[in-house]
């Protein structure tokens, strides 16, 4: 039966003439789509830290450290490359319009040292309150939310200390005015508890 | 339309003394709960004489009871019935469908080790999922099972 | 003549998962089969219900690498389904073209491994090649060959560029002269016909006894196609045939499949040019208490997923069914009574969701092994080249 041999020698003769299939990867480079799923990256300029990522990851791939020891209070947060799924739920939960965390191109994420280099963190500072030392937020969250709501973050003094401190509107002379015992406690950053402490008792 | 109708008061009149509630949810969904001596009359009459196709089995955990739904769908009218039988935490039994159709055999098997229940008339129930060295009488899918193994690995590795 | 056993099973190095046949054999024939699973039992029912509705999605996503939209699909369904209410438009159309472009993949990888099994490499190798094509269309439009995390309860997670669909138009259309040309060559094969026809035949009584699914059972004239039946998704807006054949053989599974290609590739194609503008996600907040039933028609058969919810946002129950579970213990009816140079394209003709023909060793009556793992497919090659000889087209 001759003819089926024709049919194949069609695909065989082209085959010949294209040359092999495979690509000529790692003697040149593999570009994926641009739509490509690869490595989440964090933008320390964008993110707030406000841990939207941590909450929504399926595989529990983010983590996050406070450090409130030395002067310097700050907030870590780690991405494991190794537990993550590439699925981008980080990048579509994350507040500050979705670039915080954007899911890069990369995809050569091979490493040797398990403990140094299977995960990627960035730093944020972090808002202590004033009275007890606890953990409020990251500054960068607390601006975020006074932006979005704008003159209602008036009701906070949390809220608005943190916005026009940034702003550099006041500063510790004004701050200082105000120090006597009691009420003045209102006029500082606090955390919840400090805050329903200072409004409803007089301690 | 108007089959649909037929086929399930035909249902509620043949068997009106087995169903316990009937629950018409929408147009291709009927949950309808039976009483568990009478699971093997109705099963096989749907299975048989109305030729629907059997499903799967699902057995519930729901905290005072235990649960088996049988679902099976007669696609010429689209519609999907769920038969719900209600059984006794403390000693669940019901009779096994393995001998009406071929299709039940496997599903029980699972039930019977994964919730601890006890199918009547099973040819042949020996464990389909878990392996050998899981110990008997422990059963993975209910709400009060707590991990017995010490030497499972559960770090992140790093 | 002595009984001997085979163990087909279960640990292989070459494999990826594992399943436990034991044959009994008189001579050549098959005489009683026995199938054991439970070795990749993860426990996914139990991990669905400490995640939330969406992060279970993932969790689901991973059941199988090749099925990985059926499982979401149905699932996603299902939590529709409790509410109930219906996705937007656009959604829809999406939702099914990823699930059709997952069908053509997976028809084309079973179509080269049932190649590889008879002896015919370059057509595993050739059909393999034209699989890249549909993987790179998938990469385009979800992000990824393989997991493509589309799919949420209320809709899909990212929308479809435009300006990609004339590039996934293209390589669409490169995939069919390319099938025209293997599926005449190996459908009008002599050979092919000998060593298929009236081989592992499943009769329409026994499909319905069984309760087995998809192609497997269109192939023995049961004509059930969840996608007909109950029409999800853009189904009912798109001309698409159904194909169903009588006689339940290994030849005609083979049949049923490559026509499915056909219709896939149609389907893709008229959503692609049909898709409506709107919304693509519902942002479904919460799932009041209540149960729901999805299913879907996989590339193996009908998905079927039942989801329980208590109020809160995780699942109190999700109950899942591969349809690989109803087709197994078929095996029964189609193994028993052939031979054992049969028996690997018999046991891969259901279209298990793994290789587990490959996984293979055969010892006698006192333990010695007689032959390895890649003997047995040896032994069906070998058999296609004796027919041939004996044909004298060789």
């Amino acid at each position: 039966m001759k003819l089926p041999k024709a049919r194949e020698l069609v695909e065989a003769v082209k085959a010949l003439v294209k040359g092999p299939y495979t690509s000529k990867f790692p003697a040149k480079p593999h570009v994926p789509y641009s739509s490509f799923r690869g490595q989440p990256k964090y933008d320390p300029e964008k993110c707030v830290g406000c841990l939207a990522c941590e909450q929504v990851c399926p595989a529990e791939a983010i983590g996050h450290r406070d450090e409130t020891e030395n002067g310097q209070p700050k907030r870590i947060i780690i991405h494991y490359t190794d537990t993550c799924i590439f699925c981008g739920t980080c990048e579509q939960a994350c507040i500050a319009d979705h670039q915080g965390i954007r899911l890069t191109n990369e995809w050569e994420l091979s490493f040797f040292d398990r403990k140094k280099e299977s995960f990627e963190s960035i730093e944020k500072e972090l808002q202590l309150c004033e009275t007890c030392g606890a953990v409020i937020a990251c500054k960068d969250h607390l601006k975020w939310i006074a932006e979005r709501i704008g003159e209602l973050s008036f009701s906070s003094p949390t809220l608005f200390y943190s916005h026009l401190k940034d702003l550099g509107v006041v500063d510790e002379n004004i701050i200082s005015a105000l120090k006597d015992q009691g009420r003045s406690d209102r006029m500082k950053i606090l955390c919840a508890r400090c805050r329903r402490e200072t409004t409803l008792t007089t301690k | 339309m108007a089959r649909r109708e037929e086929i399930l008061k035909d249902i509620q009149t043949r068997f009106r003394e087995d169903i316990v509630d009937f629950f018409d949810k929408s147009s291709k969904r009927v949950y309808i709960e039976i009483k568990p001596e009478s699971i093997v009359r109705v099963a096989g009459y749907i299975f048989k004489e109305l030729e629907a196709r059997f499903n799967i089995a699902s057995g519930v955990d729901a905290r005072t009871h235990l649960e088996i739904l049988y679902h099976f769908s007669l696609e010429d009218i689209n519609l999907l019935i769920s038969l719900r039988v209600k059984l006794d935490r403390e000693n669940p039994e019901i009779d096994s469908l393995a001998p009406v159709f071929k299709g039940a055999n496997w599903i029980e098997r699972e039930i019977h080790e994964l919730l601890g229940i006890n199918f009547r008339g099973h040819p042949d129930l020996r464990r389909l999922l878990l392996a050998k060295e899981w110990p008997a009488g422990v059963y993975p899918l209910r709400a009060d099972y707590r991990e017995w193994d010490r030497n499972a690995i559960r770090d992140r590795g790093v | 003549m002595a009984r001997s056993v085979i163990p087909i099973g279960p640990w292989h190095p070459l494999q990826e998962e594992p399943e436990f046949f034991t044959l009994t054999v008189d001579g050549e024939t098959v005489v009683d089969i026995d199938v054991s699973i439970g070795y990749n039992h993860r426990g996914i029912e139990k991990l669905s219900e400490r995640k939330t509705f969406d992060q279970s999605t993932f969790v689901i996503e991973r059941i199988c690498g090749i099925c990985s939209t059926s499982h979401p699909f149905a699932y996603t369904r299902a939590v529709e389904d409790i509410i109930p209410v219906e996705v937007p438009e656009r959604a829809k159309y999406i939702r099914t073209i990823v699930a059709e472009g997952e069908r053509v993949h997976s028809h084309l990888l079973w179509f080269g491994l049932a190649g590889h099994f008879l002896g015919y490499n370059t057509v595993y190798h050739w059909v393999w090649k034209l699989r890249e094509e549909i993987l790179d269309v998938l990469e385009i439009l979800t992000g990824n060959r393989n997991n493509y995390a589309m799919f949420k309860p209320g809709g899909v997670r990212r929308d479809i560029n435009a300006d990609d669909i004339p590039l996934v138009v293209k390589k669409i259309d490169s995939i069919v002269p390319t099938l025209d040309r293997l599926k005449k060559a190996v459908l009008d094969d002599p050979v092919l016909h000998a060593r298929l026809k009236g081989i592992g035949i499943l009769t329409k009584e026994e499909a319905i006894d069984y309760c087995a699914l998809g192609p497997t059972s269109r192939a023995s004239g049961v004509a059930k196609d969840v996608r007909k039946d109950a029409p999800y998704g853009a189904y009912d807006r798109v001309d698409w045939d159904m194909i169903v054949t009588e006689n339940g053989d290994v030849f005609d599974k083979v049949v049923v499949r490559i026509l499915e290609v056909y219709e896939s590739i149609k389907i893709m194609k008229t959503c692609l040019s049909k898709l409506p503008a709107g919304e693509i996600d519902l942002n479904i907040k919460d799932i009041p208490p209540g149960e729901g039933i999805g299913a879907h028609e996989a590339p193996r058969g009908e998905t079927f997923h039942y989801v329980r919810s208590d109020g809160t946002n995780r699942p109190a129950r999700h109950k899942v069914r591969a349809p690989t579970f109803m087709n197994l213990p078929s095996y029964r009816a189609t193994v028993i009574g052939e031979t054992i140079s049969d028996a690997t394209i018999i046991l891969a003709a259901i279209d298990p969701c793994y290789c587990c023909t490959e996984r293979m060793a055969v010892r006698d009556d006192r333990g010695r092994k007689i032959l390895g793992g890649p003997d047995l497919v040896r032994l069906s090659q070998e058999k296609t080249k004796k027919l041939a000889n004996k044909m004298g087209l060789q």
